[in-house]
């Protein structure tokens, strides 16, 4: 059941221009077994532009965003029902490949999760599962994909070491370059800047800030002024709904629903 | 305003209560202290009761595949290579299989099935070898002689053997399925211990089940299976009862999988109760062998599983 | 990135090959463990009646083998309760940092998973050849010898499970250490305690190895029944023993007799695991 508190607000979607959307999510409603986490979401996603996720802890922002490449598929008891459009086709069909739809939604985790394997085969990892490559071709992408996350510099000469031996915040970036080396179109991240500290997180904000003009980025953040700072769009999400989505701008400065400006002013959360 | 309280005086507190903390400590440092003596007393206990037979027989006493104890000529290379080949035959069959169960109950299977099962594992790998091998005896070996080891005995080679169904490959069967249940366990609380979100980043790349097992999920548990596998082994190699009751009892080398054989652990419960003087010697001696053998894989094992830390 | 069509067909399908694998060694492992118990409970439950708790194994039945093996394994968990509970409080409060308590945590290790037929041998050259033959007391010792490990090992891993907090608390309170172990920390981890004295009890109640060549056998019951020291200091009958010996023999009656005493033996143990698991769980909530 929804909290009473939101069933009289009036929810705001301001949506960016239809041709440039890559994925539209309608009226979305998810369940942890009997308990309904999300109740009828809307989420337009500009293509090439990075689109921010705030709200409480336990609105359902996460949860949104596990839903967008299907990781919650892993959880037996966990449905999810409305439309989540990639480039027109719904992801939720029971038809869709999920191995290839994660190959094209890619996902950061709020930990890093580098994995018990050498930097190189970290970000070679996807590549391989999805695809034959000579090994020139791997290194041009293993390279290219480590440049564009910031790391190639501090990893160059250890590319054979384990990624468990590098500090959070390359970690972190590790994993935002093995997400980026099967070129997805949306890289999903979920609180990427959480477990790190400011100056790594400031190195993660700057990576993002130059990969979305190549991808499409969703972030969830409970740092407002991180998604102030970084985000074209930005969606406020309460107990489950979708309260305000807009250009970041707009909704930070004027608001259209109460909540939202209280949320934004500090009053809650 | 309080009330004015009374102080409590330092002599109300008894004195004594401090006292006891030295003796507790000396008494509980004995207690630690005991338990290497034990150990120590242990080998102590193997050396000085094998040392004849070692001092007369020498190095052939580990080459030399002949036990009579009635020429009293000792040679222990039949129940050592009895002792190794049938537990590593035992965990060649426990292994993929207690593998396979810890993966399907971590990561296919509803926990509602996976909870019982595993509950019903963990409570197997309790019941005493004994039972293991009374069902060896009486229900496996006279089925394997029938229905396996008959209709292939005529083939010769590898499996050549009187068709009685006591033989090295039957033990090895009973010590797979009595170290079975112990390793799925071992498995299991290993696959658990993975953080959630390792595995949800293996699938977020778009792996299959089979990849993120095979590729994340194994290598991040890689030592600490290594050592569950050494432990299984270990326990294999002591193992005692499951085995006696149907590896043959024969001293001889084996040569073929369907011979019999015999262990270390074995020969002594068979032999050690009758046997004096450079008898009694020469199965302490195997004690000796067996003792070094385990103990060397278990501190193998303790190492590997002690560094499985991410 | 695309994903090539028949790349991605040839992938799922060895997964669905591997799925099926784990699924048929599961199916595999419950099966062979099944018709292990149905063999126990089709072998052994017929051989299950009044006679068993009330005669001898003399008379065909199993009265002096229960009462040895349960007098044994008494005898073995008070010596290794109260060493165990002792050296695991040594290493989890008082010296497990040190050079030497990591040692002893080794050892410790080493000897829980000592095959057992050694410690058999090794009681039977001091205790049985130097005092003139197997006795009760021998096997209680050898039996102690494979708890104690079990009693220390999980009586460490439950006292270090305990919030520092209650230690701090009860020393601020003016507590000796003496008085703070025995009076806040045994208390709180009591449950957990008496877990790890069942664990060790399971483990030894079906030894048979290291009894073999130290309690030896007896046919008949001591009498009379409250003279436990002369029972122990008399060859002592034991389940697990009289099971080697019946189950060895030609006689389909003794066959019979030791599937019986493996029906007990397997559903005492179960059943004190189960006590044991039910009662950490307790703990935990």
């Amino acid at each position: 059941m929804i909290d009473m508190t939101t069933t009289d607000i009036q929810s705001v979607i301001v949506p960016p221009p239809a041709d440039s959307l890559v994925l539209e999510v309608k009226k979305l409603n998810f369940f942890y077994g009997t308990h309904q986490a999300l109740d009828g979401v809307d989420l337009p996603v500009k293509r090439h532009a990075i689109t921010a996720l705030i709200g409480p802890s336990g609105c359902g922002k996460s949860t949104l965003l596990r839903i967008m490449n299907r990781i919650y598929d892993l959880y037996p008891g966990q449905r999810a029902d409305g439309q989540i459009l990639l480039d027109g086709e719904d992801i939720l069909g029971p038809k869709v490949d999920v191995t290839a739809l994660r190959a094209r939604v890619g996902m950061v985790f709020q930990k890093p999760t580098p994995f018990p394997m050498s930097i190189y085969d970290n970000v070679a990892f996807g590549v391989r599962l999805h695809a034959s490559k000579t090994s020139a071709e791997m290194d041009e992408i293993v390279e290219e994909s480590l440049r564009r996350a910031a790391l190639w510099d501090e990893v160059k000469d250890k590319l054979h070491k384990s990624g468990l031996g590098l500090s959070g915040g390359q970690q972190q970036r590790l994993c935002v370059a093995r997400g980026i080396a099967v070129n997805p179109e949306i890289l999903l991240l979920d609180e990427p800047a959480s477990a790190l500290d400011p100056i790594s997180t400031a190195k993660l904000e700057d990576t993002l800030e130059e990969l979305k003009r190549d991808y499409t980025i969703v972030i969830v953040t409970h740092n407002l002024q991180q998604a102030a700072r970084l985000s074209d769009y930005t969606g406020f999400m309460f107990l489950g709904k979708m309260i305000e989505f807009g250009p970041t701008a707009d909704l930070f400065v004027t608001p259209k629903v109460a909540k939202t400006g209280e949320y934004i002013g500090g009053r809650f959360g | 305003m309080s009330a004015p309280r009374p102080a409590v005086s330092t002599d109300q507190i008894p004195v004594r209560r401090d006292v006891l903390d030295p003796i507790f400590r000396y008494v509980a440092f004995s207690a630690a202290t005991l338990l290497l003596a034990v150990l120590g007393g242990l080998i102590v206990a193997l050396l000085i009761g094998g040392w004849p037979a070692l001092a007369k027989f020498g190095p052939s006493f580990f080459f030399s595949t002949t036990w009579d104890p009635v020429r009293e000529v000792f040679g222990a290379a039949g129940p050592i290579v009895g002792t190794v080949v049938s537990s590593a035959l035992a965990l060649a069959m426990a292994l993929p299989i207690a593998l396979g169960i810890a993966i399907f109950l971590t990561q296919f299977c509803p926990r509602v099935i996976a909870q019982p099962i595993a509950i019903m594992t963990e409570l197997l790998a309790g019941i005493p070898s004994i039972v293991y091998g009374m069902w060896g005896l009486f229900v496996f070996a006279p089925w394997f002689a029938k229905h396996i080891q008959t209709p292939l005995s005529g083939l010769g080679g590898l499996f050549a053997g009187v068709p009685n169904g006591a033989n090295i490959f039957t033990a090895s069967v009973i010590l797979a399925v009595m170290i079975l249940p112990y390793m799925a366990a071992v498995f299991r609380e290993l696959f658990r211990s993975i953080p959630p979100q390792v595995r949800e980043a293996a699938f977020g790349m778009g792996a299959t089940p089979f990849e993120a097992v095979t590729r994340v999920l194994i290598p991040y548990v890689q030592k600490g299976l290594v050592g569950a596998v050494m432990l299984g082994f270990g326990r294999a190699l002591g193992e005692t009862m499951a085995v006696t009751f149907i590896i043959g009892n024969s001293h001889n080398f084996p040569t073929s999988l369907f011979s019999s054989s015999s262990t270390l652990a074995s020969t002594i419960a068979n032999e050690f109760g009758e046997a004096s003087g450079m008898h009694s010697s020469a199965l302490i001696a195997l004690g000796l062998v067996l003792f070094l053998i385990t103990f060397a894989v278990l501190a193998l094992a303790r190492w590997l599983l002690s560094s499985q830390r991410y | 990135m695309t994903v090539n069509p028949s790349r991605a067909a040839r992938r799922k399908m060895v997964s669905w090959i591997f799925t099926g694998a784990c699924m048929l060694a599961t199916g595999v492992a419950l099966i062979a463990l099944m018709l292990i118990l149905w063999s126990l409970l089709t072998q052994g439950l017929s051989g299950i009646n009044l006679d068993i708790f009330t005669k001898d194994t003399s008379a065909g039945g199993l009265r002096n083998a229960i009462v040895g093996s349960i007098m044994m394994c008494l005898v073995a968990m008070v010596f290794s309760v109260i060493i165990g509970v002792l050296a695991g409080t040594w290493l989890a409060e008082i010296g497990g940092n040190t050079r030497y308590g990591h040692t002893v945590r080794f050892l410790n290790d080493v000897l829980l998973s000592a095959p057992s037929i050694l410690v058999g041998v090794f009681v039977s050259t001091i205790l049985v050849n130097p005092f003139g033959g197997a006795s009760g007391w021998a096997g209680a010792v050898a039996l102690a010898i494979l708890a104690t490990p079990v009693v220390t090992r999980t009586t460490e891993d439950i006292l270090n499970l305990q919030p520092s907090s209650l230690r701090e608390a009860s020393m601020a309170l003016g507590a000796s250490q003496f008085i703070t172990i025995r009076r806040v920390i045994w208390k709180a981890a009591g449950a957990g305690l008496l877990t790890g004295g069942l664990l060790g009890f399971a483990r030894i109640s079906g030894e048979t190895a290291p009894l073999l060549h130290t309690a030896g056998d007896n046919q008949f019951m001591h009498e009379p029944l409250w003279d436990i020291f002369g029972m122990m200091s008399n060859q002592n009958a034991s389940l697990p023993v009289m099971m080697y010996n019946f189950a060895l023999s030609p006689f389909e009656e003794a066959n019979k007799l030791a599937w019986a005493g493996a029906v007990l033996l397997a559903f005492a143990v179960l059943g004190i695991n189960v006590l044991g698991r039910w009662l950490a769980r307790e703990k935990k909530m």
